[in-house]
């Protein structure tokens, strides 16, 4: 059995929202993980009290959050990343960048 | 069988009165009655109402009504600007009171309808915090308006000001009604208590604690009582009682490091007395300063500023501290083929945030097993406060 590192889905109709989950390959995608390390929400989030200066500059941000020490470990313990947490944890700079997984 | 609704027959002989102005009413009734019901029989039965007695048209409320509208109630057709057109204008008694300005409802006088922050007063808040730099908590203390009042005239003045930029149309008409309905504060008046303080959840229940005779029970001892704290030691209470200013800004100057009872999810921060707990604890420091040297005048200001300067570093350090933290915590990262920016914040995942059967609210993620109320009736979506 393969353990992955992958996102599973909560909130609301056009208000997704996805944890970070840890969970042997063949369970369902929402059922409950071995661990939740983290969040993402794909909502771009605009930035908030800027000068207008900062604001012309500024990109909207998508937040993410995730205990780094339980990713490393769980790869470490070969735990395989699905595509989509692969380029979070790349930007994070857990994992370096993949051929098979294009950003 | 006849049709049972005959549009041809049937009229509402109330018509022509219903719709003629009120005041004159009263003298046509009678001679518009004759015009329209002639005397011969069958025309009678068509104009016919449903009452057979014909309902009298003006009552003598309806008179009174009208007596009093051309009398007393006639001032209240015109109003002069800045001040309000409530209906105790009209009570001669009342005359010179200042319930006329406030009192909405003549009958209630507990309602009593709050005054709003002139236009003047607007913008001098706006200058002294923007322009001249200075403090929200000291252009709070000097024009008598609430801390967070400031901060919301700030922001809006803002936001307005941008909106003239992008030139979106301001609704002025409203505003200008609104400070014509509503009493108005001058720039020279205190709008508000500004050192106002709610009752807190803990001090609700009435709490019997036996205390002897020999020692002195204090507002400190008072609130440790209430949030179930042990009794402070003491030499440690004897030294706060001995200097009680510095007792104070310790607390107001580091409000991280007041101490926490209780454990879990009950843990909470000691109740302090209520000379910390008021929005401007600086005010009571420098009192208390400026009553040790009565006398000498001139350094009353001084003494005053100083307590204010120290209390506004302090909230300037703890905030910049936040911001540190804050900025420590969060990874931001810009990839070159993407329109947006990552921020990775970081989180933990131990037995102490996740707790034993992994439901605590402490951990980071969503809930498994836990119902998400969000669409539940009653659940208030509207944001309660502002994070600036």
């Amino acid at each position: 059995m393969v353990v992955r590192i992958r996102l599973s889905r909560f909130g609301n109709r056009h208000q997704p929202f996805y944890n970070i989950v840890v969970a042997q390959a063949r369970s369902a995608r929402d059922s409950k993980p071995l661990e939740v390390i983290g969040t993402f929400n794909p909502i771009p989030q605009r930035p908030t009290n800027l000068s207008e200066k900062e604001a012309r500059t500024a990109k909207a941000y998508k937040e993410i959050s995730l205990d780094r020490s339980r990713a490393k470990y769980w790869i470490g313990v070969g735990a395989q990343p699905s595509d989509g947490v692969w380029k979070l944890l790349n930007l994070a700079g857990i994992v370096k960048e993949s051929k098979n997984v294009k950003n | 069988m006849a049709p049972r609704i005959q549009n041809s027959v049937v009229s509402n002989s109330l018509l022509p009165y219903l719709t003629t102005s009120s005041t004159s009413s009263s003298s046509t009734y009678l001679p518009r009655l004759a015009t329209t019901c002639p005397s011969s029989q069958e025309s009678w039965r068509s104009c016919r109402s449903f009452s057979s007695t014909p309902a009298p048209q003006t009552t003598r409320r309806r008179r009174e009504m009208f007596a009093w509208l051309n009398t007393d109630a006639a001032k209240l057709r015109t109003h002069t600007p800045g001040s309000t057109n409530y209906l105790m204008r009209t009570n001669p008694k009342l005359k010179d009171s200042p319930a006329v300005e406030t009192r909405v409802f003549p009958a209630n006088p507990a309602y009593r309808s709050e005054s709003i922050l002139s236009e003047e007063l607007r913008t001098e808040i706006y200058n002294r915090v923007v322009i001249k730099k200075k403090s929200v908590r000291a252009v709070s203390v000097e024009l008598k308006v609430d801390m967070r009042r400031v901060a919301a005239v700030v922001r809006l003045v803002e936001l307005e000001k941008r909106m003239e930029k992008q030139g979106k149309p301001l609704a002025v008409p409203y505003a200008r009604a609104i400070h014509e309905m509503i009493p108005v504060t001058p720039p020279e008046q205190a709008h508000e208590e500004i050192n106002e303080l709610p009752v807190h959840r803990l001090t609700n229940p009435q709490i019997f604690y036996p205390v002897s005779e020999s020692r002195q029970f204090n507002r400190v001892d008072a609130g440790r009582v209430f949030s179930a704290a042990p009794a402070l030691e003491h030499e440690k209470l004897a030294k706060d009682v001995a200097n009680p200013s510095e007792a104070i800004s310790r607390v107001t100057q580091n409000p991280s490091r007041i101490e926490l009872v209780g454990k879990g999810d009950e843990e909470h921060q000691v109740l302090q007395a209520a000379d910390v707990r008021i929005p401007h604890p600086h005010m009571v420091t420098s009192t208390r300063d400026i009553n040790e040297v009565p006398n000498e005048i001139r350094q009353h200001p001084k003494l005053y500023k100083a307590r204010l300067r120290a209390q506004e570093a302090a909230d300037q350090e703890r905030k910049r501290l936040a911001q540190e933290r804050k900025e420590k915590q969060t990874q931001r990262v810009q990839p070159e083929d993407s329109r947006f920016e990552f921020r990775i914040n970081d989180v933990v995942v131990s037995q102490e945030t996740t707790g034993k059967d992994g439901r605590n609210a402490r951990a980071p993620g969503r809930r498994y097993g836990v119902p998400s109320y969000d669409r539940k009736k009653g659940q208030v979506k509207i944001p309660t406060r502002v994070e600036v």
